[in-house]
């Protein structure tokens, strides 16, 4: 199989989907990242008040604002870290669904993402009939299974990337990875 | 201006064009592919003039080797077709060969062009512009490659399954009539005026199309991948083409209550969240306005509540249902209330439901206000006494038969809790039944059918699922509740049990919903389970277990018997693999069928079985699992399938009579036992018992052994099997089986040397009990009480002895046991022990070089001193000093076990010549009192004659010395006499220097010991030559008055006798009183007399008077004695 395209997508194109980014780039691979929710969100001074950006905003200026607003507090809780390593992997958050990119595979991190991603997909016609994979493994937003996601994903892709035929192994492939994660996997085929 | 540089241009853009098609021409595949959709980019954006010239060029390279650079020209036909329609002439057979291509990849690119080419052929047909022949071509060749397509969904790669579904939808939606949906493109806009395209077999087609569709996203082995690509497909069709949406819902329905077994659990979370969404989506459509109440009443059964249901709803639509709930509009209602029936499309079963329901609606008008009917619904109304008159007016008038059936007659009951409120209740929901279509009156049980009845009662639909067939089978079958249940219980049996729990989840939540009191009675079968019945892809699947246990039984035969055919086609492993699949996953009888193949002819077929064996060790150690149908029937006893079929086939082939097989026998029990996974614990009994039988008895041993050595692991417990013929009655058994042992025992774990050291200790008991125990007694002489023989004890210590070389810790055991054995066992230990005891000795330590230094083993024994074993022990220590004498360390031992514990003075005996003077001459009285042998043997010792090298503490002259001053009381003189004398005996040692000196010795004594003079005497007979010597000491003894002494006096006497005459002078130096004491011996008075006589007048003047005196006396006074020593005296000891 030729070079696959894969987007992993997480909800505000943070933590998730960037360390997922980060990783796959590393190993190699053709990726790009996202969020479909409606803003990027992170968690704030207190629990009912986060931090929201639109998407678009450079991780940057986030940067700088979390900075601003409250040093000590945003370095403690490694979002100031984060952010600093999201900005080194491109410029700002994209929205899922303005991209206008074909993938070949799509990565959710969560099954709310998942659902929205289909949806979306849902709601509009293909018009180039070309299919695309979009698998959901469940990652708790949090740094640590964040990281952990990362290596299940990457594990996957690898796996995806070694096959002669995606189409035709990808239930088999899904099946083993799932019972060597332990994750339930979401899996269905979209088209663009 | 502009001209000249457009031309400019152009003639640059050719330069840039022809030079990359150059470079492409010679570049390798990956370079090739780039540069070949460089040229595509330039060419259809930049230079469309120039695309006749070089079309070619690049759809040359359809024959290209490379994926990458196929797919470029695919690519390239998909834009040209969009862009460049006119050239469709020239790209469409290129387009043709690429669907067929060898390669997958390229293939599916192809497919997928293939539908974008189709609607832009459609419409540049539409557009009319080139010519009809061409227009006829490009079509003709599209004709062809729809069919290829069409074919396509039942290839074996999934992808391709996938692409030619959207492809196939693509076809759907442009062949049929777009019923006013604003849609780009449908059949309407074909033109009609070509000869070539006919509308209505175009409809048609996408009719067969969609038909096609539907029955693929409905089969049973469907994957998931392309269910939920047919799903979304039907979906979007539904959407866009209205006509297509009650079949789709129905099909989604379908799909919902009857997934694909094939599909693991989280492939159906997959679809189930797949469908969701689909439906939602459909929802939102306005085309699905008039399906509403089938939508919903799926997203209920879906899991969605009301409240989310109507959220997804669009806001205006839901005004417009509320609406025309108000207005009453009897249809829309109907359909609400009894859309589980209205969804498997309206069947002639239901239409009786219907017309009841419509009878109800105008009786009790408030049910059908509710949303749907529920049992409390219909309880409310059954409260109301004028609904009630009127239902059951209305029943007698129009309902009842004329004739009361015979169900009814059977069936009837008097009421008899009529008009209290569970029996209203009760009717409530019996009434919900009946307007859901069940069956609510039980019918009387007939007897139950069995399966293969049943079987034959359930049509086998074939591929084209007529749905009158449907009916009629669905007819048939509510013939019988009873039948029903069979049904339902085929069916269910056949889910996968995953799912099962999950409908059963979500039927307790829907009922949950719907009825807040669940109070189900067995005579209302389930809603749920009956809408399930009518699913035509269940009621044709389940052949009856009966029948398909025989077809199984008969496939595996057929490859059972196809051995050699499988062998010549080299499918002999495959085979062996499903023949072991076989084996371990299904019913008993194929075991069997499977077991007496391979014991039909073990030589050849072993090989089968031990794969088999495997499979079976697999699956009972969990490394297999069972596939999830098989599960339950062997579920309970899989672990235990490995044993029996290990003991299977080892006790068929060992007890096969076949003579054909007597040389092979033992080779196959020999690999079964070494090459099984596991040898459980019944398989080693059974060797056990193999001992037994004559003709195999040493194979089993063998085996046995082999077992221990080769399966250290589990080497001791298959010891215990082994070991126990140590005690065999019969010697060749019991020999081999020792030596066996040992061999174990000498390269065998720790864990095995303990087992068999406890075996060992365990015999080695047995020989302190008052009679032999069971284990010794042979079969012949079962249940007899035999008294202990030497041989039996033997057989005890056989083990024990046996291990001793290797293990001299053992020692210490033996001597425990032999403590507290009897004296019998404690003789035959003894006689036993000596043999192995030399041998350890005769052998170097391992790690020492120091041969002085005492063994481990017996420094603990000796340590411990087991109580009893005393014996043992002396005899032990006698053997450790019989070739070398005892080291300090053995002699301080003894020493102090003699003081402390063993008071036999035996004990010492070996490690006299170790001790010290001292000690010997203490032990001295003790050890003389011994029998004569005995005392022999300590005699040589103390003298060194037993063993040169050993340096005794004790000199001869001491040792006499000791025997001579060893107080009387402690010993009886007659031990002292016969030690004495020993040591005379010893005249090589005793020679007469020694004498001399020992007597010389004696003398210097203060006391005159009892048995000097007897010594002297005797020492005199031995050595005359101590004459002299002996003078001198009658001289001293003289000097110390012995004639006090009685016993010394008559010595001394003795020996002035058989000293004569020199010893006259003695008798003359005595005093009177001595003298005539002396005197009473004729032959002295005599000599006295004679030497008196021959001495001068001078001398004689110089005697004592006495002397003179007594020589005076008369002679005829006297008696004369007879000259020559007195014969009446007995000769001193030594003399004869």
């Amino acid at each position: 199989m030729d070079d696959l395209y894969i987007a992993v997508v997480c909800s505000s194109n943070m933590n998730r989907s960037m360390e997922a980014h980060a990783f796959l780039v590393k190993k190699g691979f053709k990726v790009k990242s996202f969020g479909t929710g409606e803003k990027v969100k992170l968690p704030g001074a207190s629990a009912d008040r986060p931090n929201c950006y639109e998407f678009g905003i450079p991780y940057d200026d986030i940067y700088n604002d979390l900075l601003e607003k409250d040093k000590s507090y945003y370095t403690q809780n490694g979002l100031l870290h984060m952010l600093d390593r999201n900005r080194r992997i491109k410029p700002s958050p994209e929205k899922f669904q303005v991209s206008t990119e074909r993938f070949d595979v799509i990565i959710t991190c969560e099954e709310r993402v998942y659902d929205q991603v289909i949806e979306w997909f849902g709601s509009r016609r293909s018009v180039y009939n070309q299919p695309v994979h979009v698998i959901n493994i469940d990652i708790q937003d949090n740094h640590e299974e964040a990281t952990i996601g990362a290596f299940l994903i990457s594990d996957m892709v690898t796996k995806m990337a070694q096959t002669d035929d995606l189409d035709n192994d990808i239930d088999e492939l899904l099946h083993d990875f799932e019972g060597k994660c332990h994750r339930p996997i979401l899996n269905c085929i979209m088209f663009y | 201006m502009s001209s000249k540089f457009h031309q400019a241009s152009n003639v640059t853009a050719q330069n840039q064009l022809i030079q990359w098609i150059n470079e492409a021409g010679m570049s390798e595949a990956g370079k090739k592919a780039g540069l070949l959709r460089k040229i595509v980019e330039y060419l259809l954006h930049s230079a469309s003039q120039m695309i006749p010239v070089y079309m070619e060029n690049i759809l040359s390279c359809v024959n290209d080797k490379s994926t990458d650079v196929k797919k470029q020209v695919i690519t390239f036909i998909e834009e040209m077709s969009k862009l460049h329609a006119e050239y469709l002439p020239k790209i469409i057979g290129q387009l043709r060969l690429l669907v067929t291509d060898d390669v997958i990849a390229v293939q599916k690119r192809a497919i997928q062009a293939a539908s974008i080419v189709y609607r832009n052929t459609l419409l540049w047909i539409c557009k009319g512009n080139a010519e009809l022949s061409e227009m006829q071509y490009v079509w003709d060749n599209l004709t062809q490659l729809k069919l290829m397509v069409l074919n396509m969904i039942d290839s074996d790669n999934e992808g391709i399954r996938t692409h030619s579904i959207k492809f196939l939808e693509e076809v759907v939606l442009l062949q049929s009539p777009s019923e006013g949906s604003e849609d780009d493109f449908s059949l309407e806009d074909f033109p009609s005026t070509l000869p070539f395209i006919n509308r209505r077999a175009l409809e048609e087609e996408s009719e067969h199309i969609f038909d096609l569709l539907v029955k693929f996203h409905n089969s049973q082995h469907i994957s998931s991948v392309n269910l939920m690509a047919c799903m979304t497909t039907l979906c979007l069709l539904a959407k866009f083409r209205p006509k297509y949406m009650p079949k789709v819902i129905q099909a989604l329905g379908d799909l919902h209550t009857t997934l694909p077994p094939t599909l693991s659990q989280s492939q159906v979370n997959s679809v189930r969240k797949h469908l969701k969404m689909l439906l939602i989506n459909l929802i939102k459509h306005p085309s699905s306005n008039e399906m509403m109440p089938q939508l919903t009443q799926l997203l209920l059964d879906i899991g969605m509540t009301t409240q989310d249901i109507n959220k997804a709803v669009p806001k205006e639509r839901r005004n417009k249902r509320v609406g025309e709930l108000k207005t009453g509009d009897a249809p829309s209602k109907r359909f609400r209330v009894d859309s589980p029936q209205s969804n498997s499309q309206g069947s002639d079963s239901n239409s009786n439901s219907r017309s009841d329901f419509a009878m109800l609606e105008d009786d009790s008008s408030q049910i059908v206000q509710k949303p749907a009917v529920t049992e409390d619904s219909i309880y409310e109304g059954l409260n109301n006494v004028e609904n009630v008159v009127n239902l059951v007016t209305t029943t007698l008038v129009n309902q009842l038969p004329n004739e009361m059936p015979n169900s009814f007659i059977t069936a009837y009951k008097p009421i008899p809790n009529s008009g209290t409120k569970a029996q209203k209740k009760h009717l409530a929901k019996m009434m919900l039944a009946l307007i859901k279509d069940e069956k609510v009156i039980p019918a009387p049980e007939p007897p139950q059918p069995s399966l293969s009845d049943l079987a034959a009662k359930i049509p086998l639909l074939r591929d084209d699922d007529e749905k009158i067939t449907l009916k009629n089978a669905v007819a048939k079958l509510q013939e019988s509740t009873k039948a029903d249940r069979q049904m339902e219980s085929a069916v269910s049996k056949l889910m996968e049990e995953t799912r099962q729990d999950h409908l059963k989840e979500e039927e307790r939540k829907a009922k949950e919903k719907e009825k807040p009191i669940p109070p189900p009675t067995p005579t209302v079968p389930k809603l749920k389970q009956k809408v399930k019945l009518l699913k035509l892809q269940e009621i044709t699947r389940p052949i009856p277990k009966e029948i398909k246990e025989r077809l199984m039984i008969q496939a595996v035969n057929r490859i059972l018997h196809a051995e050699k055919e499988a062998a010549i086609g080299g499918a002999a492993q495959i085979r062996a693999k499903f023949i072991t699949i076989f084996a371990s996953s299904y019913t008993p009888e194929i075991r069997e069928l499977v077991l007496n193949y391979i014991l039909d002819d073990p030589t050849n077929r072993i090989e089968l079985a031990m794969s088999w064996l495997y499979e079976e060790y697999a699956f009972m150690q969990g490394f297999n699992r069972h596939p999830v149908t098989l599960q339950p029937k062997v579920h309970e006893k899989h672990d235990q399938n490995y044993n029996q079929l290990l003991c299977a086939l080892i006790t068929q082939i060992s007890e096969r009579g076949d003579p054909s097989m007597e040389n092979s026998k033992d080779v196959l029990l020999r690999k079964i036992y070494s090459e099984a996974p596991v040898i459980t614990g019944e398989a080693v009994d059974y060797l056990k018992h193999l001992v037994s039988e004559d003709k195999v008895a040493f194979l089993a041993l063998e085996i046995l052994e082999e077992l221990c050595i080769m399966r250290p692991p589990r080497a001791h417990k298959y010891m215990a099997s082994l070991v126990c013929h140590v005690l065999n009655e019969n010697e060749e058994i019991r020999d081999t089986t020792l030596k066996s042992v040992v061999k174990i025992y000498q390269c065998g774990t720790e864990a095995v040397k303990k087992a068999i050291e406890k075996h060992a200790m365990l015999y080695l008991g047995f020989i302190s009990l008052s009679s032999p125990p069971q284990e010794l007694i042979s079969s012949r002489h079962h249940g007899m009480r035999i008294p202990w023989n030497d041989e039996m004890f033997r057989i005890c210590l056989n083990l024990v002895m046996a291990l001793f070389p290797y293990n001299e810790d053992l020692i210490v055991e033996v001597a425990r046991v032999y403590g507290c054995a009897g004296s019998d066992a404690k003789r035959v230990v003894l006689r036993v022990v000596e043999g192995p005891v030399r041998a350890a000795l005769a052998a170097p330590m391992p790690d020492k070089d120091d041969e002085s230094e005492l063994r481990p083993a017996f420094r603990a024994l000796l340590d411990e001193c087991p109580r009893g074993a005393e014996t043992l022990l002396t005899r032990l220590v006698h053997i450790f000093t019989e070739k070398s004498a005892p080291s300090s360390e053995l002699v301080s031992r003894v020493r102090e076990l003699y003081a402390t514990r063993v008071s036999d003075v035996r004990f010492l005996i070996p490690v006299l010549t170790g001790l010290s003077k001292k000690e010997i001459l203490a032990a001295l009285p003790k050890l003389i009192k011994l029998n004569p042998v005995v005392v022999k043997e300590v005699f040589n010792k103390l003298l060194g004659l037993q063993n040169p090298n050993e340096e005794s503490p004790v000199t001869p002259v001491e040792l006499m010395i000791a025997l001579h001053l060893i107080d009387p009381s402690k010993a009886d003189l007659k031990y002292i006499i016969k030690a004495t004398a020993l040591c005379f005996g010893e005249k090589q040692t005793y020679t007469q220097d020694i004498l001399s000196s020992v007597l010389q010795r004696l003398a210097e004594e203060s006391e005159i010991p009892v048995l000097m003079m007897r010594s002297v005497l005797q020492a005199l007979t031995l050595y005359p030559g101590l004459g002299p010597l002996v003078l001198n000491i009658l001289q001293l003894l003289v000097e110390k008055e012995v004639w006090l002494n009685k016993v010394a006096w008559e010595g001394w006497v003795k020996c002035c006798e058989r000293l004569l005459p020199q010893s006259c002078f003695l008798l003359v130096s005595l005093p009177a009183r001595a003298l005539h004491a002396g005197a009473c011996s004729p032959a002295l008075l005599a000599a006295l007399r004679a030497h008196v006589q021959g001495l001068s007048t001078a001398e004689r003047a110089l005697l004592p008077a006495h002397v003179t005196g007594i020589c005076l006396q008369p002679p005829e006074q006297q008696y004369t004695p007879p000259p020559g020593p007195n014969p009446l005296e007995p000769l001193p000891p030594g003399m004869e």
